[in-house]
């Protein structure tokens, strides 16, 4: 018998696209496919993988990777779509263009350029995360360097979680010099916050009061530093501390499902960056692009019927904003993803690890070399655009309307809205970016409530408990911890399942998911 | 005792990244634990390689061996029926009940990598190290049964 020649291996090196961090790393192909990761001791993260990055190589080889477009649940060949798209764009005025996340720089010029070709003038993005509305702090590159010189770190939200790999930097920052001060500002206990030397636990939704607070803003009518719930005290001290620190910065996470008011939040953060004088480092899963409009916009069109097609491009929408299909059904959806979803045309598209172009990070841009084929089947959103029209990659950048804010009519309105007494017997669900749970590779989803909650509805650790909120219901194990304070539960939010569950309310053309009530019992 | 996988308590940041690189490369199968001291911390607990190995002492059909030279416990895949007996042995709960192939999961150091264990290869905040008998003691590292910074203790 003749034994075959072991089988040869390639190691392709690559950016990791699942956070504005840029890690490094290496996918391993063998003759029949991919065979994992390996983990290349260089660049930003020295070799250091957080789970989003240990997930690529199931990401790329999925079983449920998309070879062919699908409508209404069957496969179609590209040929056929090309003959629908071209229809499609015949009629420019009834189209809509968004894009979410798993796009490159040059890929979104090229779909700027595509519209303007095409007159297509309904462009947004569809990405709705409240992290979208960072980039304006993107602007400015970072370097880990900064954390070794700050004396102080203002952190809001939970980075440990969202972007692991700037653990190693803190911690040793933390623990080289005591004096060398972290603050926690978060509604929930967290990793981060356990290594924090302040915690300011806030009350929900109250994170801008707090950012207010410490940048020494004063609202009349309203004591934003009661409503809270952080003493006076604390608040001046660590203003104070941040105020005089000869280095430091504010370093910003935002969370799906986390706060009532994302503009107000990042108003908050503007006005402590003036302030203090340092400035805002923020941490994203993807730095994303703007169109000429908010998503509010292609909601409103839609409902008044004056568009009838959406394209989008990217891989998330509408999967990851199920609550949203509603006021979108009467469009035909032609949406690229890597892998299949039901009730629209799903177009199979490659990966950004499988592309070539650049990316934008917190440390600057990065360059993604296409070392990586594309999986079978799967086109670029430069080649699905080129099938319909020829066009150039050099695109401009678009930026949607400002939306001017009342600073005092805002935080009166979240005052009122936070006082007000939720009803019995439900809970305020909110949402965790917690990177072990990225779209559910490694593990199911559990939902972490308070034990004395737990024990009035009779769950104990690790039943399965019911989740009901208006739009939508699942089922999750249950974690007992005082992580999370009575009245409140919380989730990872990375299914549709768990993410259709939050309430959103659309705030000028901005989509904002909120704290939601929810009903919760146990699962017999 | 060549190498093993020893944890800096204080610098674990509880992201489970280990975790998630055993699992991608094991199919889906993770060979490190974590302990979930609820509130507080998530713990990666990884195999100790004990000199000793319960769970070797527990297998009815001898398909944990230990290396004499390295120290390394290991597991048959060919010979493991899957009866758990390993999973109930270990003192520190770090072999998993059968799963996708009704196998036990044991860690092997990731063997067939040669720059060592992938979990700490991956580890985000550099709380996993793989080191030698020597390095541990000159390090004082996974010394101690409370960490320095009283990470364990403080409520978040």
């Amino acid at each position: 018998m003749k034994i075959s020649e072991p089988l040869a291996t390639t190691i392709k090196k690559t950016v990791c696209p699942f956070c504005s961090y840029g890690c490094e790393f290496g996918v391993i192909f063998y003759d029949f496919g991919i065979k994992g990761i390996e983990y290349i001791k260089e660049g930003s993260s020295e070799g250091r993988l957080c789970p989003r990055g240990s997930a690529a190589a199931l990401y790329l080889d999925n079983p449920r990777r998309l070879s062919m477009p699908v409508k209404n649940g069957k496969p179609v060949d590209w040929a056929k779509i090309e003959k629908e798209l071209k229809k499609v764009i015949e009629k420019p005025k009834s189209v809509a263009v968004t894009f979410d996340r798993n796009i490159t720089i040059e890929e979104y010029q090229s779909i700027i350029s595509f519209c303007r070709k095409t007159g297509i003038d309904n462009i947004a993005s569809s990405y709705c995360e409240p992290e979208a509305f960072l980039n304006p702090f993107m602007e400015k590159s970072f370097s880990i360097d900064e954390i070794d010189s700050a004396q102080m770190i203002v952190v809001l939200g939970d980075p440990f979680n969202q972007v692991p790999m700037l653990s190693k930097a803190l911690i040793n920052w933390k623990l080289k010099d005591r004096r060398n001060r972290l603050v926690v500002i978060d509604t929930i206990g967290t990793h981060t916050a356990a290594f924090a030397s302040d915690f300011l636990r806030c009350r929900v939704g109250t994170e801008p009061f707090v950012l207010f607070g410490l940048a020494d803003e004063r609202i009349e009518d309203v004591n934003i530093r009661e409503i809270a719930g952080i003493p006076e005290s604390i608040i001046r001290d660590v203003s104070k501390g941040l105020k005089e620190a000869k280095n430091g910065f504010i370093l910003a996470t935002l969370s799906f499902g986390h706060t009532y008011d994302t503009l107000l939040m990042i108003e908050g953060l503007r006005k402590l960056q003036q302030f203090s004088g340092k400035g805002v480092v923020p941490f994203v899963e993807f730095a994303g692009f703007e169109g000429n409009q908010h998503f509010g916009s292609v909601l409103r069109s839609a409902k008044k019927k004056m568009i009838k097609y959406l394209i989008n491009f990217g891989e998330l929408f509408p999967y990851y904003y199920p609550q949203l299909l509603k006021g979108l059904k009467a469009l035909n959806i032609y949406a690229t993803s890597p892998i299949k979803f039901n009730g629209y045309t799903t177009l199979p598209i490659a990966l950004n690890l499988e592309k070539q172009g650049s990316i934008i990070t917190t440390f600057g841009k990065k360059t993604l070399d296409g070392a990586i084929k594309p999986a079978s089947g799967a086109k670029t959103i430069s080649e699905i655009l080129t099938l319909m029209k020829q066009i150039s990659e050099k695109g401009q950048s678009l930026r949607a309307p400002d939306t001017k804010i009342n600073i005092r009519e805002r935080i009166g309105k979240l005052a009122e809205k936070i006082s007000t007494q939720r009803k019995k017997k439900t809970f305020t669900l909110l949402g965790e970016k917690i990177a072990y749970n990225f779209l559910g590779f490694f593990e199911n989803e559990t939902v972490k409530m308070n034990p004395l909650d737990a024990g009035n509805l009779g769950i104990k650790a690790h039943d399965t408990v019911s989740i009901k909120s208006k739009h939508g219901s699942a089922s999750l194990g249950a974690k007992l911890t005082t992580d999370v304070g009575e009245g409140i539960v919380a989730i990872a939010a990375e299914t549709p399942d768990t993410r259709g569950l939050f309430d959103f309310e659309i705030d000028g053309d901005i989509i904002n998911f909120i704290p939601t009530e929810v009903e919760l019992w146990r699962k017999e | 005792m060549a190498k093993r996988i020893v944890l800096d308590l204080d610098l674990c940041c509880g992201c489970r990244s280990c975790e998630a690189a055993c699992k991608a490369a094991f199919k889906g199968e993770a060979r490190i634990r974590h302990g979930d001291i609820v509130g507080e911390a998530y713990l990666p607990l990884a195999c100790k390689h004990c000199k000793e190995p319960l769970c070797a002492a527990a297998c009815p059909v001898d398909a944990i061996t230990q290396d004499e030279e390295t120290g390394l416990v290991t597991r048959s895949a060919s010979l493991c029926i899957g009866c758990q007996s390993c999973a109930f042995a270990c003192p520190f709960g770090v072999i998993d009940a059968p799963l996708v192939r009704h196998i036990s999961q044991k860690c092997s150091l990731c063997s067939d990598r040669e720059d060592g264990p992938r979990c700490v290869a991956a580890c985000s905040s550099g709380a996993l190290q793989f080191l030698s008998d020597e390095e541990i003691q000159k390090h004082e590292i996974g010394m101690r049964m409370v960490s320095k910074d009283l990470f364990l203790r403080r409520k978040a």
